[in-house]
């Protein structure tokens, strides 16, 4: 690693002083790595991050050279996101494919940003500037050659996903009448096409870095494709992503008015509450299917993780979601 | 008959002593790994204690119920086709059905969650 970086980076040597896994990131490794450049535009000490696959993933992510890719492309249209530097995939540097960017200082810990009352004040300005950075994203439009990969991922709209929910749903072990009955609402209510736009397929809270109340870095893109504007938007505002606050509809950190102003404002475009409402009803369902797939990464796949196979059980929660957005007062007085 | 404690007891022991022994000799950084563990235990408990599974619900669909998950099956292929879809009282019932099985399934792994959408 040490010579690949120097190699990358034009520089004399590389030492390599530190390296440890950071937490998070179910699918990915990320490994803090701190390191000293003598030459080169790095000269000095430099602190980055590695970027890998996990033992097991699944599978509609993207390869860590293709999430390289899109990082650059959304660093060079001015989004907060680390500066992504090299990549590679030579087994005998790492292993496996890898890239490596600049660290942000900060934390993602979304129940501690959304339940420190101490961020409270800042939390409303927080979802306005986040707003904003999701509109700079959906600014990166096809065609773009330097993302010719995702082409493969164009075939992303609701009726595929919905097949794809379907075709995972008849594999597992167990049936799922909530979500069954969840995406045939979403079958009978598809919104007419979208103008595409590159979406991060991920944008929530968690997935992105506060350092004190400032926004330092949107991670994981793993997942970005082409898609409808909104799709990020109901992702964002799904209940999974409320953490310790349920009642803050915008990622758990304030209502939808200053996300959506921000989004409005930079973007110029109207939000249609009745797409992002379809969109956060596919949230639920596809979260509760990432939630069945990780738990197979643990009874399956024979990767040993308590809060993998724990994952599984989120699930209900999504299909809790499902009736309350879909069937509100519904009747459940006997239950 | 199983021998007593039973394994609902036992565990709910075995959680208390990891919580009030244990926990507090892991460091720090382990805490949120013994609380996993405890969230596990817990769910263990509530579903050994728990004999009713919530297929019962679909004896009144589909008559009396077996060991298999056949009903529930059954019950996920015809919403999956809208089975319920032209007849309104079918569609209110099917729907009733749905929400029971899910709060029921959600009393024993995760009461908290009900709690904060406001179920008791």
């Amino acid at each position: 690693m040490s010579r690949f970086l120097a190699a990358a980076s034009a520089a004399r040597t590389v030492e390599i002083t530190a390296l440890r896994r950071l937490r998070g990131g179910a699918l990915q490794e990320n490994w803090g790595l701190d390191a000293r450049f003598s030459g080169g535009p790095l000269d000095g000490e430099q602190r980055l991050v590695l970027r890998t696959c996990a033992a097991t993933g699944i599978a509609a992510s993207l390869t860590r050279l293709q999430e390289f890719a899109v990082q650059t492309v959304v660093f060079r249209a001015g989004v907060t996101v680390p500066e992504p530097l090299f990549a590679g995939e030579d087994p005998d540097v790492w292993g496996k494919p890898f890239f490596i960017m600049r660290r942000a200082p900060g934390l993602a810990a979304p129940d501690r940003i959304t339940g420190d009352r101490a961020l409270d004040p800042v939390l409303p300005a927080l979802a306005e500037r986040l707003g904003r950075e999701l509109a700079l994203v959906h600014t990166i439009r096809p065609p773009r050659p330097d993302l010719g990969f995702l082409a493969a991922h164009t075939e992303a709209g609701p009726a595929q996903q919905i097949a794809g929910f379907r075709a995972y749903l008849d594999r597992h072990r167990i049936p799922h009448p909530v979500l069954e009955w969840g995406i045939r609402w979403l079958e009978t209510h598809i919104p007419p096409p979208a103008e595409l736009v590159l979406c991060h397929h991920d944008f929530r809270s968690g997935n992105y870095m506060l350092d004190g109340a400032a926004l330092t870095a949107i991670l994981d893109w793993e997942f970005a494709g082409w898609g409808d504007p909104h799709e990020d938007l109901g992702w964002f505002c799904c209940k999974a992503w409320r953490f310790a606050r349920l009642d803050r509809e915008a990622g758990g950190i304030a209502d939808r008015t200053p996300f959506y102003r921000g989004y409005e404002k930079s973007s110029g475009k109207s939000i249609d509450p009745r797409r992002v409402r379809f969109w956060e009803v596919l949230a639920s369902v596809r979260w509760a299917i990432v939630a069945l797939q990780q738990s197979d990464r643990h009874m399956l796949d024979g990767e040993r993780d308590l809060d993998l196979a724990m994952t599984g059980r989120r699930a209900t929660e999504c299909e809790l979601e499902l009736l309350m957005l879909l069937d509100a007062g519904g009747n459940f007085a006997d239950v | 008959m199983s021998d007593l404690p039973s394994g609902a007891a036992l565990l709910a022991l075995a959680r208390d002593v990891l919580l009030s022994e244990l926990m507090p000799l892991l460091p720090a950084e382990r805490h949120p790994d013994a609380l996993l563990v405890a969230r596990c235990m817990a769910i263990a408990q509530r579903e050994a204690e728990t004999a009713k599974t919530p297929e019962h619900e679909l004896r009144g669909l589909y008559g009396a119920g077996t060991d298999t998950d056949e009903p529930l099956r059954r019950f996920a292929r015809e919403l999956r086709i809208g089975a319920f879809e032209n007849s309104r009282d079918r569609e209110v019932g099917a729907r009733a059905i749905l929400w029971r099985l899910t709060v029921a399934k959600l009393r024993r792994s995760n009461p908290e969650f009900l709690a904060a959408n406001g179920f008791d």
